[in-house]
């Protein structure tokens, strides 16, 4: 994504055209960038409050959509906090797009395992999106999910239209049982047990809080899965996005450049990577 | 090549003061520093010569703190200002290779930072040979030289009665013929008594770093290392006070600060440190590396291997002044002996988590 005239420091304006509640610390922001913001699944951008800061976000929406961009965020520190307060019309900046995105080449003919937890279904749902808007992008594609308790499931709207497809089989899981869930009580790692496929002609695609991606991967691991097959949305602070300012690394890598999703076949025997 | 006396230097700054904003050392309260020279002919000082580099680094020249990257304006985003171009007086060879390294970031990347572009395509660097060494300095340990060989726009080395000055390119030919058209070329006495200097101060700075040298690499040793103790004993008198990053003249951490300003938005970039504990936390409160052992062991894994392994070059031009810098006496070069030969295999952790 390297362009030598552009100034990438320079935000691209964004008016806020609406907010999604999606459960009571998740709210979805529909952006309209004053110029289209092509991005591969799985890039991200920095979403600037203008004169506060900015976080970065992999966009959940469809990367075929470049004129509208939504971004899922969980309340959780400065910036995501004055986002939760905002009304649709505030003036927003976007950066990017910067790192690699998800390793969609590699899918075609392949099935695709998902495993999300928390807000973390938000950067794979513009997986799904490009998933499901071609039948040539993978064979078959398996969602695991995984949230605290029901209030806290993302997207739960679009669980039964992502269920009803072909091709595609999707499971929610909560931490601990609630009245209000007749589903799967468990981490989603319990849901990886008893999977209808092949580790060897798969890729699995993973994101949420860190410790359940080292969960995910040793779970993955253990069913046979190759870590050259394992693919982990990582978690760190970022400030460019481009591989300057230094403070995304996890060993050699610069998260922004080269992830965020990084191959766990890389990252396996670096200390502390996942925590 | 020419020969100048030393009046002849004070003509060279005077007809970069006219093109350029100034800097060069000077001497303030007996210590040399870099210092902006007065625009003044008649007042300014003739740039002092300094034997070794000077505590300063020149990154805040072109790399400054605080430096305005955006502005949000009624309009929408703007960049922010590109600086009036500068020249600098006394740069030496390590100075050299450490704007080399922040070129291979900043500048020959894919993602460029535009400032930085901006202001090395206009900078004017008259640099010098070393004609001593601080006893921190070990630019030898990585096969460098206390002399420049490029990356100049003109060079001075000192011998009897004056300089042999080098044009390293076309500008600094440029700016050498309009200020000294009658300089003369060096006697080939004059250019041996400077090859004589050059390699006698060479040996210096290798015999006075012979009780550190390292035979493998050290990207070797700190792999071999990374699963050890011995970070905690390398990092024991470490206070994280910042100073090495700061006054390294690779270190270049930042973090993008933003602040309200009017009915808009300005935003600086704001050098950061490794060795904060604050420096890779995340939203939420996580952060990566916790502990100042694992900071300290992330500076050496990123200026000696991962930084080589992603740019092609050390990130480390042994300049010395971490040394120099440190309150807690830690010295570069100390540590990278000591991850060579404090080999403890009965120390592994088997498995850090």
């Amino acid at each position: 994504m390297s362009n030598d005239a552009t100034n990438h420091f320079v935000p691209v304006a964004a008016e806020l055209l609406d907010v999604i509640v999606e459960t009571p610390t998740i709210r979805t922001f529909v952006l309209r960038p004053a110029r289209p913001l092509r991005f591969r699944a799985g890039q991200f951008v920095q979403l600037e409050l203008p004169g506060l800061g900015e976080a970065p976000f992999t966009p959940s929406s469809s990367p075929q959509e470049p004129e509208r961009i939504e971004i899922t965020v969980l309340r959780t520190g400065l910036v995501t906090d004055a986002l939760h307060r905002l009304e649709p019309g505030a003036r927003l900046g976007l950066r990017g797009p910067f790192g690699r995105g998800y390793p969609v080449r590699r899918f075609p003919g392949q099935d695709v395992l998902v495993v999300g937890g928390g807000v973390g279904l938000a950067p794979l749902r513009s997986l799904l999106h490009h998933l499901f808007a071609d039948p040539q992008s993978a064979r078959r594609v398996s969602i695991q999910y995984g949230a605290r308790s029901p209030a806290e499931l993302c997207f739960r709207r679009q669980y039964d239209d992502w269920a009803r497809r072909d091709r595609v089989t999707f499971r929610a899981t909560i931490d601990r049982p609630h009245d209000d869930w007749d589903g799967h009580v468990g981490l989603v790692t319990t849901l990886l047990d008893d999977l209808d496929l092949d580790p060897a002609t798969t890729y699995a695609v993973s994101c949420g809080p860190e410790v359940m991606l080292k969960f995910v991967a040793w779970k993955l691991r253990d069913i046979g899965f190759p870590a050259e097959r394992i693919y982990l949305s990582m978690n760190r602070s970022m400030s460019c996005g481009m591989g300057l300012c230094g403070r995304c690394n996890i060993g050699p890598y610069y998260l922004c450049k080269d992830g965020p999703d990084l191959c766990y076949a890389d990252i396996e025997d670096i200390p502390y990577a996942l925590g | 090549m020419r020969f100048v006396a030393s009046d002849g230097v004070v003509r060279l700054a005077d007809a970069l003061a006219s093109q350029f904003d100034l800097f060069a050392p000077r001497e303030v309260d007996g210590k040399l520093v870099l210092a902006r020279l007065s625009e003044a002919v008649g007042d300014r000082p003739p740039p002092a010569w300094n034997a070794f580099r000077l505590p300063d680094s020149l990154k805040p020249l072109w790399f400054q703190s605080g430096k305005i990257l955006s502005r949000w304006t009624r309009d929408g985003p703007v960049p922010g200002p590109v600086p009036r171009p500068r020249a600098v007086f006394g740069a030496k060879a390590c100075d050299l290779r450490a704007l080399a390294i922040l070129d291979r970031v900043l500048r020959e990347h894919d993602f460029k930072e535009p400032a930085w572009c901006a202001a090395r395509e206009q900078n004017f660097i008259v640099a010098g040979d070393c004609s001593d060494a601080a006893p921190s300095c070990f630019c030898t340990m990585f096969g460098e030289q206390p002399w420049p060989r490029d990356g100049y726009d003109l060079s001075l080395s000192p011998v009897d009665g004056g300089f042999i000055l080098v044009a390293g390119s076309e500008r600094g030919q440029e700016v050498l013929e309009a200020a000294l058209p009658d300089a003369p070329p060096p006697t080939r006495a004059q250019t041996a008594e400077r090859d004589e200097i050059r390699a006698a101060l060479q040996e210096r700075i290798i015999a006075q770093n012979e009780q550190y040298a390292t035979h493998d690499p050290f990207e070797t040793s700190i792999e071999k290392q990374l699963r050890t103790r011995i970070w905690g004993r390398l990092a024991a008198t470490c206070v994280e006070c910042n100073a090495c990053n700061i006054v390294c003249p690779t270190c270049h951490c930042f973090l993008l600060f933003d602040r309200a300003e009017g009915a808009g938005a300005v935003r600086f970039s704001q050098w950061d440190s490794c060795f904060h504990a604050g420096y890779a936390r995340m939203a939420g409160g996580g952060t990566p590396r916790l502990q100042l052992v694992e900071r300290f062991k992330n500076h050496y894994f990123h200026k000696f291997v991962s930084f080589p392994r992603n740019w092609g070059m050390t990130a480390c031009t042994g300049c010395g002044r971490c040394i120099d810098a440190c309150m807690g006496r830690i010295d570069k070069r100390a540590c990278l002996r000591r991850l060579e030969t404090e080999w403890m295999p009965s120390e592994v952790l088997a498995d850090v988590e």
